[in-house]
């Protein structure tokens, strides 16, 4: 069992997310930055799509009451075990008693921590995601328990040579409304720099609006990493836990390398959109 | 028919021409074929107002061979197709107790509180798009007598189950929350079960029929109201 000291700023359970139920108004959740979900789960030899912890700039205090193996990746909270510091994107041995501090991040904005086996949550609608509206609890509180499991499987991936980095060139597609944009509003909004604003695992505002904003749109579906402009001019970029249709135009659609990189980047941090041909 | 492939992994559909049940029949019985042809490549299928959005599995299966799939579709198969329509008929209570904005649409509009209720009763409406919140189910469309703008301000607190009105079309909310539209009943039916396998009973492309409850019989069935009636047109 883990328990949690403290609870960090914000602190979920994240698995690879709830599909299948769309078309009812069901977000599909999961982790924000996949890739580096699914390296902490590939160390440690669990299934790619495990359910692990996802710490937001402050990171949780957790005790362990069992002995296991974890891994943290994702953004450098300057983890430390018992009071030493700790390597990224390595397995490292946890005994029982032992206190986890994540500390905050310099760079990037969010980790992972996953332990070996399979960490206990409710399943609901085929997720352990955590979302305020599906599941009991929309994050981790202080004092929280989980149970989890131990895999034996024996860890094969030492290490990897994965270098966390952070990149402002965002790639997007055009979105299905990009031909409503004006070319001024086409040439503000690519190869330019904008500085994010609000966000949460939902959205991601942007600082920076355009000029002439469009009319709203017979409403239809969106996914996470679709590039919505209001008719203020306000950008917006869905994410994971981003409702399933929506009335605004679709300019821009990131793809899955960029939605990742966006995952890690912060209020005040500067993105530029990049066009790519598809 | 246009097709656009919005990411690595999805392709949206869309038809132009007048919103009107004919089209969401259409659309209607055009997700059903592709849902079924396309079962095993697909995550999700997404039915609005006037699209549909796939969302398929790239380890299985390409943008291409989505398409390829989906122009071979006989239309004219598709646009006649008899398949029957689920209408759901849904209790509402229209108590001014829970009918918060009845009356402003009833000065606004110049209609009065019985015949806006009448109104809304009136008609069969179409499930036209789910979102906002799982279970959220946009209706229409409703009668030009009810037309109405969404809330400048929006309340902070939406009770479950509320009957909103915006623009033309009506809605249900299936759980407390902040929202725009304006309230005229109050349904007790439960319309999102997150412990259900099916969690909620309609789906985009099915019916909503409203009948009139009192005051007394929505306090007496709330909570309790899992499944409302089905009839199969």
């Amino acid at each position: 069992m883990i328990k949690f000291i403290a609870k960090g700023l914000y602190t979920t359970i994240q698995d690879e997310g709830r599909f299948g139920y769309r078309n009812i108004g069901v977000p599909y959740s999961g982790y924000m930055d996949k890739e580096n979900a699914k390296i902490a789960n590939l160390i440690l030899g669990n299934p790619l799509n495990n359910s692990l912890i996802e710490a937001t700039l402050i990171g949780p205090t957790i005790k362990f009451e069992e002995s296991t193996v974890i891994c943290i990746t994702g953004a450098d909270f300057n983890p430390m075990l018992n009071e030493n510091k700790i390597s990224l994107y390595r397995p490292i041995e946890v005994n029982k008693g032992d206190i986890l501090k994540i500390n905050n991040s310099s760079v990037g904005s969010r980790c992972y921590i996953s332990i070996k086996g399979n960490i206990h949550s409710d399943v609901i609608l085929g997720s352990k995601s955590f979302f305020s509206q599906i599941t009991k609890s929309s994050v981790i509180e202080k004092g929280d328990e989980f149970k989890f499991e131990v895999n034996n499987k024996e860890i094969t991936h030492k290490y990897t040579l994965k270098k966390f980095k952070v990149d402002s060139n965002i790639q997007v597609l055009k979105g299905p409304e990009f031909e409503c944009l004006s070319k001024k509003s086409i040439d503000t909004l690519i190869n330019q720099e904008f500085s994010i604003g609000i966000n949460n695992r939902m959205a991601y505002y942007l600082n920076e609006k355009i000029q002439d904003g469009v009319n709203s749109i017979i409403s239809s579906g969106v996914i996470p990493g679709t590039v919505q402009l209001t008719p203020s001019g306000q950008i917006i970029i869905l994410h994971r836990d981003c409702q399933t249709t929506g009335g605004y135009p679709r300019i821009l659609q990131l793809n899955e390398k960029s939605l990742n990189n966006l995952a890690q980047l912060k209020t005040g941090d500067k993105i530029i959109f990049k066009l790519l041909n598809f | 028919m246009e097709f656009f492939n919005l990411s690595e992994n999805s392709l949206l559909i869309k038809w132009n021409g007048e919103i009107n049940s004919n089209l969401t029949k259409l659309i209607s019985s055009y997700k059903d074929e592709i849902s079924s042809i396309c079962k095993n490549d697909i995550k999700d299928c997404v039915q609005s107002i006037s699209s549909i959005l796939i969302i398929f599995d790239l380890n299985r299966t390409s943008i291409s061979e989505i398409i390829e799939k989906i122009k071979m579709i006989d239309y004219e198969k598709v646009s006649k197709n008899n398949r029957k329509i689920k209408v759901w008929e849904i209790p509402v209570c229209y108590d001014l107790e829970y009918a918060t904005d009845i009356n402003l649409i009833s000065v606004k509009n110049n209609i009065s509180v019985r015949e806006i209720i009448d109104t809304h009763l009136s008609k069969t409406y179409d499930v036209l798009s789910m979102g906002f919140l799982p279970g959220f189910m946009y209706l229409g469309k409703t009668d030009k007598k009810l037309y109405c703008e969404r809330k400048e301000k929006p309340s902070l607190k939406i009770r479950k189950g509320s009957i909103g009105l915006a623009l033309d079309q009506t809605c249900i909310y299936p759980r407390q929350s902040p929202g725009g539209w304006n309230i005229i009943g109050i349904s007790p039916v439960e319309l999102f079960n997150i412990n259900h396998k099916n969690p909620c009973f309609s789906k985009p492309g099915d019916k909503i029929q409203f009948v009139e409850i009192s005051k007394s019989e929505y306090k007496s069935s709330k909570n309790r109201f899992d499944k409302p009636k089905l009839k199969e047109l």
